[in-house]
C-alpha cells in the first residue's frame, strides 16, 4: 500500500521540518492509494441512479448559451429551504425546477403511530404560519370520525383564532413579498400586527408560536381576561396598521412596475394546477371553502367571496388585502354572537372511531387545506393523509417564470406565500 | 357508493381512472371541475392500494370521492396529469412514498427522499425506527446493528492489540 516517496537528505534540515515532510510525503501516499483498497469500502458502492424522467432531460439539457443556477436550498427569499434550479439565458430565465424535500419529516407516518389527540400537536409545526389551520382539519375530521359535535361556544372561538390567525399570515405575507424586492418597511408593520396577535393567542392557548390549541370535541381553554383585553387594544389599532402598510405599498411606485403584470396567471390555468385560496381568487375564481363548502360556524356569519380580476402578483397582494379587512370584519360578527357555555365535549383521553373515513377541508390562509383520516377501530388512524395548498401551488412557478428576469423569479413566488413547512410536510 | 353527511364515495378500479374522472369533470351536469386531493392508501402487505380522488364541483354540495383500487404487487396506473396538471406533485409523492407507478406520467420521480433512496416509507411494512427490529428487513444491513457485528474476526486478521489500540484512542 506504501509508494516509494523520496524525503530530501535531512542532514540540511532540522527535525520539524523532517517530520513536516514525512507527514507530507504520507498524506501523499494515502491519497494516491485507490478508493477500493480501504477496508470496508468494496461492500459499500455509489447507488444507481434511476434513469432521468423526460421533464428532467427537458431541464437538464442545456444549449448554447444557457446555464443552470441554483437558488437556495439556504436562499432568504425562498421561504424556508427549498432550491429552485433555474435555467437561465443571460438574465432570463428559461426553465425551473423545484427541488423539494429539505424540511421533510414524515408529519403522515408519525400520525399514524400517533393517538387522535396528540396528532393535533404533530400538525403544529407544518404549515407554521397557519398553525391554527392546521389543526382545525384534523380536529374536524375526527369529530366526524368519531361522531361527535363540538360545543357552540367552542365552534366560536375556533372561528375566531382561525380568522385571527389568517389576518397575521396575510400581514406577514404582504411583508414578505416587499420585502422579496428590496422594501424593508412594510415588513415591520406586518411583524407588529403579528407580534401583537401572537402574543394574544398565546395568552389563549399558552404556547407562542405552536399553539397546541384544539382538541378533539372543542378546544383546549376557554377565553380570558388577558386574551380579552389584548383582543380589544388590537382592534382598536388594526386597521390603522393595515392603512399603514396599505400606504407604503399599494400606491408606491416601484412596488406596482413590479408587480402589475407579473406572473399572470388565468382562472383556467389557475384550476387545472390546483392553485387554491387567495391565489385562485386573485384569478377571478370565486371558490373559497368557507363558502363553497362551509363548516364550523361559517354558514352564520355574513360575507362575500372577495375576487380580484388581474391573476398577477399585484392581484394577490391586493386580495390578501381585502381578506385581512374581510377578517377583521369576520372577527366583529364572532364576538358580537359568540354564546356562552363548555368549550369541550365530554371525550376520553384516548378515542377509538369506529372503523371509517372522513375528509375535512378547510379554508387556509394558503388555500385549501385537507385531511383524509381513516380508522380502523384503534387508537391511532390508519392513514392521515394532509393535502397541504402551497404544495399544490408551488406547481405554478416553473408555468410562470420562463421569459421573465431571474430578478423577478422570488417577488412571484412571495406573491404565492408558500411556507416550506407545510410543502415538505 | 357509500355517503356520510358531506361526502360521496365511488369506488373503481384503478386502470379506469382517467375515463371515470374525465366524465365526471367534463359532463356539465356533474362539473367536477377542481381536483381537492390524489393521495394512495396502503391496506396492507397482503392487500391492495387505494389511489384516492377528492372533487369538488358547485353543482352540488357533497365532496366526491373516487377511491381506485391498485394490485399491490403490481402497482400500475394511469395518469391523471392529463386531466389536471396540478396532479403532477401528488403523483409523484405517491411515487415517492408508496411507490406507485403512473403510466404516461412525464415526470415520475421522487420528490422528498434523495434521488437514490430505495424505499417506499408510506408503505405499512416499513416500520418506524422503534419498531425496526420486528421488520422483515431488519439485519439486510448489518452496519446498522452493532450488536451483531464479529469484532473476533478483525484481531485475528490484524494480530492483537489491534482492538485496545483502537478503544483506547476512542
Amino acid at each position: 500500500m506504501t509508494s516509494e516517496v523520496k524525503i530530501p537528505d535531512p542532514i540540511d534540515l532540522d527535525r520539524a521540518e523532517e517530520a513536516r515532510l514525512r507527514r507530507v510525503a504520507g498524506l501523499a501516499a494515502q491519497r494516491t492509494t485507490p478508493a477500493g483498497e480501504y477496508a470496508g469500502f468494496e461492500s459499500v458502492g455509489l447507488p444507481e441512479l434511476p434513469p432521468q424522467t423526460e421533464r428532467e432531460r427537458q431541464v437538464y439539457t442545456l444549449e448554447e448559451g444557457e446555464m443552470l443556477v441554483n437558488m437556495g436550498p439556504q436562499h432568504p427569499s425562498t421561504h424556508g429551504v427549498m432550491r429552485l434550479v433555474v435555467k437561465v439565458r443571460g438574465e432570463v430565465v428559461t426553465d425551473i425546477d423545484p427541488v423539494l424535500g429539505y424540511l421533510h419529516r414524515g408529519i403522515e407516518k408519525l400520525c399514524e403511530e400517533a393517538t387522535y389527540t396528540t396528532v393535533l400537536t404533530y400538525v403544529d409545526p407544518m404549515d407554521y404560519l397557519s398553525t391554527m389551520h392546521n389543526e382545525h382539519a384534523p380536529a374536524i375530521a375526527f369529530e366526524k370520525l368519531y361522531g361527535i359535535t363540538p360545543p357552540r361556544r367552542a365552534e366560536y372561538i375556533r372561528a375566531l383564532v382561525v380568522e385571527l390567525n389568517r389576518i397575521f399570515s396575510h400581514s406577514l405575507m404582504m411583508g414578505f413579498l416587499a420585502l422579496d424586492m428590496g422594501g424593508i418597511t412594510p415588513i415591520l408593520y406586518g411583524f407588529i400586527n403579528r407580534d401583537e396577535i401572537v402574543d394574544m393567542l398565546s395568552a389563549i392557548s399558552g404556547q407562542r408560536m405552536l399553539f397546541n390549541f384544539f382538541r378533539v370535541g372543542g378546544v383546549n381553554w376557554d377565553t380570558n381576561d388577558e386574551f380579552l383585553s389584548r383582543l380589544g387594544t388590537w382592534r382598536g389599532n388594526v386597521l390603522k396598521n393595515v392603512e399603514m402598510s396599505e400606504r407604503v405599498m399599494t400606491d408606491n411606485e416601484v412596488f406596482r412596475a413590479r408587480t402589475i403584470g407579473m406572473g399572470t396567471l388565468s382562472g383556467k390555468d389557475a384550476i387545472a394546477l390546483g392553485v387554491s385560496g387567495p391565489n385562485l381568487r386573485a384569478s377571478g375564481v370565486a371558490f373559497d371553502v368557507r363558502k363553497a363548502h362551509p363548516y364550523s360556524i361559517y354558514p352564520e356569519l355574513e360575507f362575500e367571496v372577495i375576487t380580484q380580476a388581474g391573476g398577477d402578483s399585484n392581484a394577490r397582494y391586493l386580495q390578501r388585502l381585502a381578506e385581512v379587512k374581510q377578517s377583521i370584519h369576520l372577527i366583529d360578527q364572532i364576538i358580537d354572537k359568540m354564546p356562552h357555555g363548555p368549550v369541550q365535549a365530554q371525550v376520553p383521553g384516548i378515542i377509538r372511531p369506529k372503523p371509517g373515513r372522513a375528509y375535512a377541508a378547510i379554508e387556509s390562509p394558503r388555500g385549501l387545506y385537507s385531511v383524509y383520516a381513516i380508522s380502523d377501530g384503534g387508537p391511532t388512524p390508519y392513514r392521515f393523509r394532509m393535502r397541504d395548498p402551497s404544495f399544490v401551488s408551488l406547481q405554478a412557478i416553473p408555468k410562470l417564470m420562463p421569459g421573465r428576469l431571474i430578478a423577478d423569479t422570488m417577488a412571484v413566488m412571495a406573491s404565492f406565500d408558500p411556507v416550506m413547512g407545510g410543502v415538505d410536510k | 357508493m357509500w355517503t356520510d353527511e358531506d361526502t360521496v364515495e365511488v369506488s373503481i378500479s384503478g386502470d379506469r381512472n382517467v375515463a371515470v374522472l374525465q366524465v365526471l369533470r367534463d359532463d356539465p351536469e356533474l362539473n367536477f371541475f377542481f381536483l381537492a386531493d390524489a393521495a394512495a392508501v396502503d391496506y396492507g402487505p397482503t392487500e391492495h392500494f387505494e389511489v384516492v380522488y377528492h372533487l369538488y364541483s358547485d353543482r352540488h354540495p357533497a365532496w366526491l370521492r373516487v377511491r381506485a383500487r391498485v394490485n399491490r404487487a403490481d402497482p400500475h396506473v394511469p395518469t391523471i396529469t392529463g386531466l389536471w396538471e396540478g396532479a403532477m406533485f401528488h403523483e409523484r409523492e405517491m411515487y415517492d412514498m408508496m411507490g406507485i407507478l403512473f403510466d404516461g406520467n412525464r415526470d415520475l420521480r421522487r420528490i422528498y427522499m434523495s434521488p437514490d433512496y430505495r424505499s417506499f416509507p408510506q408503505r405499512k411494512d416499513f416500520l418506524l425506527p422503534d419498531d425496526a427490529a420486528d421488520s422483515s428487513a431488519a439485519g439486510v444491513r448489518p452496519l446498522e446493528r452493532p450488536e451483531t457485528w464479529d469484532l473476533s474476526r478483525l484481531s485475528d486478521e490484524l494480530g492483537p492489540g489491534v482492538l485496545a489500540n483502537a478503544e483506547g484512542e476512542s
